[in-house]
């Protein structure tokens, strides 16, 4: 690094403020993240195109709430919608005739989507310039008591929405019918089927429901980047690091390892100045818990086969 | 393909060779620059070969490795005055040692996360490392690097034609390193590395080495891709060397079947004159990475070994039917293998 870059002691008095943003910047990782464990438990899927669905579904929201100027919940609806229709498209026409076939070639599956919805958005959208959020809860906020932090009243909102979703999740996986099911299909596919669940059935939901979580935390996080349709896309990153954390398979752990991210990406904003700083963060904490959190042999390679 | 290649195969490649070297002579010189794209995208192409291919990983950061070869040579000819052959050799130097650490953690992953990790350096390399501010001495700063075509043995490669022969060149050589290496031992050892890695260890096989030398070879191609790229346009900027780039080379390395060296120039065509035929059809060339994507869903779905195998194979089928032959064609044998 370089002389642009700028250490300053008076960077701890930003730390307050700064872990109001990673908390909410967490929060919609961990929506992202518990979207895409749920998709890899369920269907033994990793979706590559997870960011790409995001950020195609976040497009038809701003499309309507900004562009139309049609009220944003309208446009959420709508990205939710379209959230989980390609979560369908992409489960019924290319992941279910793909059955017995190795992991990685699902992976490509996940990035030729990847690549379609990336380049029909930007031939829709446009793939630069400045686009308005999607704004749910104005920004206006209050102060917390005793302290000159101020929280936004958006910023709370997407916290709150963004980990509710997620733990609710867990508690759908834990104590309803589609949730044993699915918990029946992510242990073994086979069995489930022999116990009479509708596999496919179950697996098409943890996609429509993986992807509308998508479409939800992609809606959340235009008020918190300057955001186009790569810098959507490259929200995949995020969601697999926090999904990593969690061993791609536990959600609660997943929720932390979100937060974790949103905060240790913000951090060091307080004492450098320098572009990319976020980047560098993912790729450290993706390192270190690739190198801690995984030994040889370990749920790793799993995948329907 | 095992046995020895025959006469008649060797001097059709030559007189394919020759024809590809001869018949830019008679085109415009912005044609000849396309063709130039061409060869460098089937080296990358090559590159994804010889990790997807031959030892079945998936890599998501091949324009990452290009890069390293780019903006090595970038920064040692533009901000050092060093000569492109002596730059080129730290550049494909730089790129194999990038290869090898992202490789490293083969050591414990699986495929998949290391699919994962490909990705997280794609967005390291190109979001951090190559963004103005973090490192300019090798990314260029805010005023890209501007290198300067060479000369061989006291020709210039500043024409067109003659930088596109120089590229051929390159090519030929790759390719033939990589078939031969394939022929080899060294490729059935690759080839059983990538079937069932617990069975290639089994019988003695050390794995990890051999996919760290899978991954060195391949950034290494890779980045004598990205530096004659970066001398091709004289100029190189991190927006040409982004995780998109690697994503689309992926998508149509896997379109056009990864397992088979014949992918690398097919690759190289499609890239180059498909937008260019988009936009002879009035469909804007910003088309053509929807095209990709298209193609490989519908490839995976539908035509799982990859377009070249699969016309290699229908075309020795039509060989068989009009000659009469019965019996298992070579072609047909190695597609099946």
């Amino acid at each position: 690094m370089s002389h642009a870059v700028i250490a300053s002691l008076s960077g701890f008095s930003l730390l307050p403020s700064y872990t109001v943003i990673g908390l909410t910047l967490g929060g919609v990782y961990a929506l992202a993240a518990t979207g895409l464990v749920l998709i890899y438990r369920v269907s033994g899927v990793l979706n590559f195109a997870h960011g790409a669905v995001a950020m195609f579904s976040t497009f038809v929201a701003y499309q309507i709430s900004v562009v139309a100027g049609v009220p944003s919940p309208i446009g959420l609806l709508a990205a939710v919608a379209t959230g989980a229709a390609l979560g369908f498209v992409i489960e019924f026409l290319t992941i279910r005739p793909l059955a017995g076939r190795p992991p990685l070639t699902k992976v490509a599956v996940t990035i030729a989507w990847l690549l379609v919805l990336q380049t029909a958005a930007g031939l829709i959208w446009g793939s630069t310039g400045y686009h308005r959020p999607v704004q749910l809860v104005g920004s206006n906020g209050f102060t917390v008591p005793f302290t000159n932090v101020v929280v936004g009243y958006d910023q709370l909102t997407i916290f709150l929405v963004a980990v509710g979703l997620s733990l609710g999740t867990s508690a759908l996986l834990r104590w309803t019918s589609l949730g044993a099911q699915m918990r029946a299909v992510a242990d073994d596919p086979q069995a489930a089927r022999l116990w009479g669940i509708d596999v496919d059935r179950v697996s098409a939901a943890s996609w429509m429901i993986g992807s509308a979580m998508a479409a939800v935390a992609g809606v959340l996080i235009t008020p918190l980047l300057n955001f186009d349709t790569y810098s959507l896309t490259v929200l995949v990153i995020d969601a697999f690091t926090a999904a990593l954390i969690g061993r791609l398979t536990n959600l609660p752990l997943t929720v932390v390892g979100a937060i974790l991210l949103g905060l240790v990406q913000y951090y060091p904003k307080a004492f450098f100045n320098q572009a990319g700083l976020s980047e560098l963060s993912t790729f450290v904490l993706a390192l270190i818990t690739l190198a801690v959190v995984f030994r040889p042999g370990l749920a790793a390679s799993r995948g329907r086969g | 393909m095992s046995g020895p290649v025959s006469r008649n195969r060797r001097l059709g490649l030559a007189a394919v060779v020759a024809a590809v070297a001869l018949l830019p002579a008679l085109e415009s010189d912005f044609q000849r620059g396309l063709d130039s794209d061409a060869v460098i995208i089937a080296l990358l192409v090559l590159s994804v070969v010889v990790l997807t291919g031959f030892v079945g990983q998936i890599s998501f950061c091949q324009y990452s490795f290009a890069a390293m070869g780019a903006f090595t040579v970038g920064a040692l000819m533009d901000g050092h005055g060093w000569s492109f052959w002596l730059a080129l050799p730290v550049g494909v130097t730089v790129a194999v040692l990038a290869g090898v650490l992202v490789g490293i953690p083969a050591l414990r992953l699986s495929g998949l996360l290391l699919a994962v990790l490909t990705v997280a350096v794609a967005l390291f390399t190109d979001r951090f490392l190559l963004v103005t501010g973090t490192w300019d001495g090798f990314s260029g700063g805010a005023v890209p690097w501007h290198p300067s075509r060479p000369s061989l043995l006291g020709a210039p490669l500043t024409g067109s034609y003659a930088y596109y022969l120089f590229a051929l060149a390159i090519l030929c050589v790759a390719v033939l390193l990589v078939w031969n290496l394939r022929r080899g031992r060294a490729g059935r050892v690759l080839r059983a590395v990538r079937d069932s890695e617990l069975a290639a260890a089994t019988v003695g096989l050390d794995v990890t080495a051999w996919k760290l030398a899978a991954f060195g070879l391949s950034a290494g191609i890779a980045g004598l891709a990205g530096a004659l790229l970066a001398v091709r346009i004289g100029s190189v900027s991190p927006g040409s060397y982004d995780f998109l780039h690697s994503v689309q080379l992926t998508a149509l390395a896997t379109v056009m079947g990864v397992s088979a060296i014949a992918a690398a120039p097919a690759a190289g065509i499609a890239t180059v004159f498909g937008p260019e035929l988009l936009s002879g059809i009035a469909v804007s060339s910003t088309w053509f990475p929807l095209l990709i994507g298209t193609a490989l869903i519908l490839q995976l779905v539908l035509v799982p070994e990859g377009a070249v195998v699969r016309t290699r194979h229908d075309m020795a089928r039509l060989a068989r039917l009009v000659s009469g032959r019965r019996g298992r064609d070579p072609a047909i044998a190695e597609a099946a293998r």
